[in-house]
């Protein structure tokens, strides 16, 4: 230590900053393309995190067998993000620090990619996510890249398909406080004003609710003729679509994609049958979709959703990008990842805008007795 | 009106359950004089049991309930050996730090061997409830209500009433006298723990059909329980009831009049409130002189 001079100490310092540099290009020696995959093992979406980490290990055995990302096999290192905001920027910084890692497949939940965004910010390496809060792409964080159609989408195709295929007026709106929760509450409200609707009543509940009757009493007592919903976690929208029925109120329900996703089915049973939701994956909605579905059914036994298609497509969408860039350099992925057009994925086709928003449309579905059944696409301009 | 009756049967309903949790609390307060901050897990742990024997093993529910009920007696007495045994001569504080090493332990433990997947168990009676004018029942809140009735009404027969249920309090009161007097103040406490567990694990049962069985149902419980046994005064039996039961009445008619994101919040407003004011609580003596 008494060696330490102010000499050393500014080399040190100016390796210190420069060395993101170093990182960033480091793979190249690689003898495999590492892809970090930031995903909840533990926690309340422990459920929903072995999905997603069976869609990207089924595109990654695809990838593979067509010869990996420029001529080098693929391989995935996970990290736990515990279900928490801090859990997920502790996962993504321990990625962040191999630097052999060239991408990273993150999270499906909004709030979570609100807490990493700083630090993929820093990182500067092409980042997918499923979140779908419209604000995450408006950022100006140029390296996140969205697999799932946002909630202005979401919002629009609920609004349209209420307004116009039911004609319903008396809208009662259900959301979890959260980010995703929030903004896709305030997304819809917007679209229904767009049509002139004005809802009756928007009940906000924390994530982690026991019971649900003051929000049920509410809706009833605004007289809603229709019930729309933003949940985040399937125990909650299985407990409040119970207690929905229990006490009376059987409105046509269009959720958001939660209340089509197979724990939400199995938790809430018959509660939630002829509801309708919004799907950005849906099986029957193209041939892309039922081939993943197939691959799937064939690993997990059991039925797919989104909490899969989306990171199927993710890893998809990296190999097609470093390969049409034809090196690992960032800002070439990051060029060739926006001029993706006509892709078909699991998901939908393809069309990055300039945001990194890749899709921009949803399907309607219907529960009819625990089977999802594939109604309309809508679609609308990128 | 009839939507004050609906908030009120609902809030007793939630009420009930944390009551249930919180006589586990104080049970083992009184005979440790420690929290056991692995209160919360006694329920997960019931749940996941009954879903073992009753929808994995497919065995009939009463079956499955007794065998349930038994294990939670061995898991109760296990804890108590792993967890407060070794460290009974110590203070409070490495038996807490112990009871939450054990929280954690649970439920990873849980999780690792069961996966994270939420569970769904059917509820004990066929019949999902019925209607007063355009009051709903809930036939399992119901359920829950009485047994919670059942069991305070048990307790005090025992506690007052029987030789055994009186060498449980004396071990509670004071050990060194309960031991010179020919107390078998190890198997006491022993027994405190199992009596423990299965009134936690009851709760969990009785619960699971409304929350769903996963690894997280028994934290937010057991916090509002913990919550509850303070409202009502630390180590009384009365007060977990009314705590437990005004906990769920004020969150739910909180959430109802005035803000349902803040349900949580009213509950630990009201814990806030008899800490600064009244921290004895409704009974019981005042925490800082047990702790």
């Amino acid at each position: 230590m008494t060696n330490f001079t102010r000499r050393s100490f500014t080399s040190a310092l100016a390796l210190g900053v420069a060395a993101p540099a170093f990182l960033r290009n480091a793979s190249a020696q690689s003898p495999t393309i590492k892809i970090g995959q930031v995903v909840p093992i533990t926690g309340p979406a422990a459920e929903a995190g072995k999905y997603a980490m069976a869609g990207a290990k089924i595109a990654l055995d695809e990838i593979n067998k067509k010869g990996g990302i420029l001529g080098k096999q693929v391989e995935i290192i996970t990290e736990d993000d515990q279900t928490t905001n801090p859990g997920a920027v502790l996962a993504f910084s321990k990625l962040a620090t191999n630097p052999e890692i060239v991408a990273f497949v993150t999270s499906i939940r909004s709030t979570q990619v609100h807490a990493m965004a700083p630090d993929i910010a820093k990182i500067a390496k092409p980042t997918m996510f499923g979140g779908t809060d419209p604000t995450l792409t408006k950022l100006g964080n140029p390296w996140l890249f969205r697999c799932r159609p946002n909630d202005t989408f979401s919002g629009k195709v609920i609004a349209e398909f209420g307004v116009k295929e039911l004609g319903l007026k008396k809208w009662g709106i259900v959301h979890s406080t959260d980010a995703f929760g929030t903004n896709g509450m305030k997304a819809l409200e917007a679209s229904l004003l767009a049509l002139g609707v004005t809802p009756v009543a928007i009940q906000g509940y924390a994530n982690q609710s026991q019971d649900f009757t003051p929000v049920v009493l509410a809706l009833k007592q605004a007289g809603i003729d229709i019930i729309s919903s933003y949940f985040t976690f399937e125990n909650d929208l299985g407990i409040f679509a119970r207690q929905l029925r229990q006490l009376g109120v059987n409105a046509p329900w269009v959720g958001s994609p939660s209340i089509v996703n197979t724990t939400a089915i199995k938790l809430a049973g018959p509660a939630l049958n002829n509801t309708y939701g919004v799907a950005d994956y849906a099986e029957e909605s193209s041939p892309e979709a039922k081939a993943f579905a197939d691959s799937y059914r064939a690993m997990m036994k059991v039925a797919p959703d989104n909490q899969s298609s989306w990171t199927y497509d993710g890893m998809h969408l990296l190999a097609l990008a470093f390969n049409k860039a034809g090196k690992t350099d960032p800002d070439a992925v990051r060029a060739a990842m926006l001029s993706i057009k006509g892709y078909k994925g699991a998901e939908g086709e393809y069309n990055f805008d300039a945001n990194g928003d890749g899709l921009h449309g949803y399907n309607v579905v219907k529960n009819v007795g625990g089977k999802i059944e594939f109604a309309k696409h809508i679609e609308f301009p990128a | 009106m009839d939507i004050v009756f609906q908030l009120l049967f609902q809030g007793i309903g939630i009420g009930s359950v944390y009551a249930l949790v919180a006589l586990g609390f104080v049970l083992i307060f009184r005979a440790t004089n420690v929290v056991n901050f692995a209160q919360g897990e006694f329920s997960m742990v019931a749940a996941f049991l009954m879903v073992i024997f009753s929808v994995d093993l497919e065995w009939p529910y009463w079956i499955s309930f007794l065998l349930s009920l038994g294990g939670m007696a061995i898991y109760g007495a296990l804890f108590n050996l792993g967890v407060y045994f070794p460290l009974r001569h110590r203070t409070y504080l490495p038996v807490i730090i112990s009871t939450i090493g054990a929280s954690i332990l649970v439920s990873n433990s849980t999780l690792a061997l069961y996966g994270p997947q939420p569970q769904v168990l059917q509820p004990l009676l066929d019949f999902p409830g019925f209607n007063i004018g355009t009051v709903y029942l809930d036939a399992q809140y119901l359920l829950i209500i009485g047994v919670t009735v059942v069991l305070v009404a048990f307790q005090y027969w025992f506690f007052e009433h029987t030789l055994l249920g009186k060498k449980l309090q004396a071990t509670s009161q004071d050990k060194e006298m309960a031991s010179l007097l020919g107390i078998p103040v190890a198997t006491m406490i022993m027994l405190t723990f199992v009596y423990s567990a299965m009134i936690g694990g009851l709760a969990g049962i009785m619960v699971a059909p409304i929350l769903f069985v996963s690894i997280h149902m028994g934290g937010t419980i057991a916090l509002k329980a913990f919550a509850a046994t303070i409202i009502g005064g630390f180590g009384d039996v009365a007060g977990a009831i009314i705590g437990g039961l005004a906990l769920g009445v004020i969150e739910t008619f909180g959430a109802a009049y005035v803000s349902v994101p803040y349900k949580d919040g009213f509950a630990f407003l009201v814990l806030v409130a008899f800490l600064v004011f009244r921290p004895q609580g409704i009974f019981g003596e005042r925490v800082a002189e047990k702790a």
